[in-house]
């Protein structure tokens, strides 16, 4: 069905701009509203946004989404001024809505109205808004925690004697939970193990029939100390508070054991501090950003693209230029004539180095901008995995290459996905362990040098090399007795081998064996590299590092056969001059110990079958030794030329992929040469080693 | 329009030498012509294919016509050019022995290529223009790359 909206293309635009912002602000909002303890000011925000967004679509005259976000914003009224408690329940409701309203926005897109039903979730939405108030008021609780007590029931105290002391215990349950009875049931078995149930509200009975609702209140008698009953309720799944009381005659006294679940309330301290830090940066970044907002314009990236590649031209004419000054200045001396030229040639060059810079910028983006969506991922994949997970983002505002972005999103996603499904324990686990039952997933982007990292670090089980070894045997990938004969940190690198996975339990997102194959592939393309350091049980930390930008990379020249080629310097680990004599056959094959280890030589000149030269093998040879994921290769080279930014060009749809070769680039004097593909030579040479 | 004028179309082709035979291309797929500069070789690339060069920034591969078409090999001259032209969306260089001239040929004196004139499979061949004093053979640019070929290069395209 198609849609027709009351406005011009101008304002449906700027509609959709202003949505996809309020959108994204709800999003990182409610995560953080999951989060904090003090929220006033978070509901206040969101309330804002929803507001904002039912203003907006009721102008276009797209009912179904202010429908929705008036639905919404009742609710977040009713949080805002405390009638509704802000439970996961709620929390999940508002995650729904705001999926449907991401969905009903691209409806104005595509202008063809979706298959979405909004009847249920605006019922959902009505039913949470119009619930009973479950927070108790401090008055009420007091109120609350007395019980009454028939004369059986007080004669059962009476008779308690001296090693039995009696408490009342008020316990919440979570009110999403489809299984309230059961959770109930399980309540009330727990109550039974600890000690004498003298009464219950809901009763037994109730409880069996099914009538229960979120609270429930025991009366409990037992020889076990409070810190043990406390423990034990809190294990209980779905609670979301209790309080223990210790039970005198007809009154309860606070025992001074205000719980909520133990573990909520250490990860919101974490969080607080956290928060608190960020959220100032991040205001200060958005009072930028509107500054900013009036004064840019929307650019197709073809178009920059372009642009730099024009720029690439302009630099290689530059270098050009400047040679051919030299040639005159040689020819006719120094001259005006000549004298005018040098200016301009330098002027030219400035304004060239500028121009290059600038577009460069012009292509960066904030990483924020992929790294934004991560936070509600991991809550729901973390509550999918029934796990608790602090999810910490750190450098969001390091910038890179927007095309670069747009290829590590998934590699990415899939290392975050694989820390919440394997690496991180179940919180029993975790506890066992001795470890905080919340674990601790990081996200960091920094600069260094001339390059990004991007690291995700977990405190979870670790990547033990006992079991990537044993899966790689089974699975055919290696013999066993090369798979002993591995190093440690070889043996982890198998797990950049396709067909390998350590998962014991394949879930519906990771553990098919195809993962982190396929994350180096991905990060291969944009020339990244990727790395991995673990510590069985204590967590796991992967590197990734990326060029600042695709089209420009610094490279090593070197020589050979009198051609230059262009190794990224990425993928170098160093440069080292050995003799003809320090080279030994390894399995048939030329290698050299460097420090210890044993460094297979790939000869160059022999893979791209270029015209040898006899002289210089014998007394010096060079080698680029290069790494890829843990492994090393020392490539053969004639000599040593330089470092230098090259700008990469495609060889083109006509010679296609040439294996060993990533590209080509232009050289300041014009010439061409070719750049290597460190990971293709890599794969061939351990293709010629098997 | 009547028949015999829709019939008999002019087009100008741009005249080149090869080996000692005389060829025309269709000059809308002529981009320029340049002379000879330094080649970079690529490895694991068909024989033909002689390498790459920049051409004003830009990288574009070259071929070699006398070793597509099985011809006698010559050394480099003064006169020898490489011609850019576009085959199916890809630019690339051709090296030719030389560019004399560019043409105007009716359609009228191209006649269908006589299987025995040249050694070059006849695919390639658009016609035979026969000129007062000589003929030139016109090729079909966009067959310059046998199906075989073709199918080769789009399968290991690089993006």
């Amino acid at each position: 069905m198609g849609l027709q909206f009351d406005a011009s293309p101008e304002e449906i635009k700027l509609f959709l701009e202003e949505a996809d912002e309020h959108l994204q602000l709800l999003e990182e909002d409610l995560v953080r509203l999951e989060k904090e303890d003090d929220t006033a000011d978070l509901l206040q925000a969101i309330f804002r946004s929803a507001h904002t967004l039912k203003g907006s679509s009721a102008t276009l005259g797209h009912q179904r989404m202010a429908q929705l976000t008036h639905a919404m914003e009742n609710i977040l009224d009713k949080l805002r001024k405390d009638q509704v408690t802000l439970t996961t329940g709620v929390m999940d409701v508002l995650f729904e809505a705001l999926d449907l309203l991401r969905v009903l926005k691209e409806e104005i897109v595509t202008l063809e109205e979706s298959d979405v039903d909004l009847t249920g979730m605006l019922e959902g939405l009505a039913a949470v808004a119009n619930q009973e108030v479950v927070k108790p008021e401090v008055k009420v609780e007091k109120e609350e925690y007395k019980m009454e007590l028939d004369s059986h029931e007080k004669q059962v105290l009476r008779e308690a004697g001296e090693e039995r002391n009696a408490f009342l215990i008020n316990i919440s349950l979570q009110e999403n939970s489809e299984m309230l009875p059961v959770r109930a049931l399980i309540t009330m078995m727990t109550m039974r193990e600890l000690g004498e149930i003298v009464k219950s509200q809901p009763s037994m009975e109730d409880i069996e029939r099914e009538i229960v609702s979120t609270k429930m209140q025991v009366l409990l008698l037992t020889d076990k100390p409070v810190d043990f009953l406390n423990n034990s309720i809190n294990d209980l799944p779905d609670i979301v508070e209790f309080h223990i009381d210790s039970y005198q005659g007809g009154e309860s006294v606070p025992e001074e054991i205000e719980v909520q679940p133990s573990v909520l309330a250490q990860e919101a301290k974490i969080e607080e501090v956290k928060v608190q830090n960020g959220s100032n940066n991040k205001a200060a970044a958005k009072d930028i950003k509107i500054n900013k907002q009036n004064r840019t314009v929307r650019v197709d990236v073809e178009l920059l693209d372009n642009l730099m590649n024009l720029v690439g031209e302009l630099v290689i004419d530059r270098t050009r230029l400047a040679q051919v000054l030299g040639t005159l200045e040689a020819r006719y001396e120094d001259t005006d004539l000549t004298e005018d030229l040098n200016r301009t040639s330098i002027h030219i060059g400035r304004v060239t180095t500028q121009l290059q810079e600038e577009i460069m910028k012009a292509r960066m983006l904030p990483v924020e901008s992929l790294f934004n969506k991560f936070p509600r991922m991991m809550r729901d994949l973390s509550q999918k995995a029934g796990k608790e997970v602090d999810f910490q983002m750190e450098g969001q505002e390091t910038e890179l290459d927007r095309s670069i972005i747009e290829e590590i999103g998934d590699p990415l996603i899939h290392l975050l996905r694989n820390s919440v499904d394997h690496a991180i324990e179940t919180p029993e686990e975790r506890k066992a362990m001795g470890k905080n039952p919340v674990g601790m997933i990081k996200l960091g982007a920094h600069h260094e040098e001339n390059h990004i990292n991007i690291v995700v670090r977990d405190d979870g089980r670790g990547i033990d090399p006992e079991k990537i070894r044993a899966s790689a045997v089974k699975k055919g990938l290696i013999a066993e007795d090369v798979a002993h004969r591995l190093g440690d940190q070889e043996a982890i690198n198998l797990i950049f081998a396709s067909g390998l996975s350590t998962a014991s339990k394949v879930s519906d997102i990771s553990g098919r064996g195809v993962g982190m194959d396929v994350v180096r592939t991905n990060l291969e393309k944009v020339n990244g590299a990727i790395e991995i350091h673990t510590e069985v049980g204590k967590g796991t930390e992967i590197k990734i590092k990326l060029p600042l930008t695709l089209a420009i990379i610094r490279a090593l020249l070197v020589n050979l056969s009198q051609r230059v080629y262009a190794i990224p310097l990425t993928s170098v680990l160093e440069t080292i001059r050995i003799t003809n004599d320090q080279i030994k056959i390894i399995n048939k094959r030329e290698a050299i110990v460097v420090r210890g280890n044993v460094l297979p030589l790939l000869r160059l000149r022999e893979l791209f079958n270029t015209p040898g030269v006899a002289e210089g093998e014998n007394d010096k040879i060079f080698v680029v030794v290069v790494n890829m994921a843990g492994q090393q290769l020392g490539i053969v080279v004639d000599a040593l030329v330089g470092e230098q930014e090259v700008v990469i060009k495609s060889l083109g749809k006509f010679i296609g992929d040439v294996q060993g070769i990533a590209g080509a680039t232009i050289l300041g004097d014009g010439s061409v040469a070719l750049i290597i593909d460190v990971p293709s030579l890599m794969k061939k040479f351990t293709a010629m080693a098997s | 329009m009547s028949e015999a004028a829709r019939k008999i179309e002019e087009k100008q082709f741009v005249v080149f030498q090869l080996s000692k035979e005389t060829y025309g291309v269709d000059i809308s797929k002529v981009w320029e012509i340049i002379i000879v500069q330094p080649i970079t070789q690529v490895p694991h690339t068909a024989e033909f294919i002689e390498g790459i060069i920049n051409l004003r920034g830009r990288v574009i591969p070259v071929i070699d016509l006398r070793k597509r078409f099985n011809l006698h090999q010559d050394e480099y001259t003064r006169s020898t050019r490489i011609m850019v032209i576009e085959i199916s969306g890809n630019t690339l260089g051709m090296i030719v022995d030389g560019v004399s001239e560019v043409l105007r040929i009716s359609s009228d004196i191209v006649e269908p290529p006589p299987p025995a004139i040249t050694n070059i499979d006849a695919d390639y061949l658009q016609g035979v223009a026969k000129l007062e004093d000589r003929l030139v053979i016109l090729l079909n640019l966009d067959k310059l790359l046998s199906k075989q070929e073709k199918l080769d290069l789009e399968s290991t395209m690089l993006d």
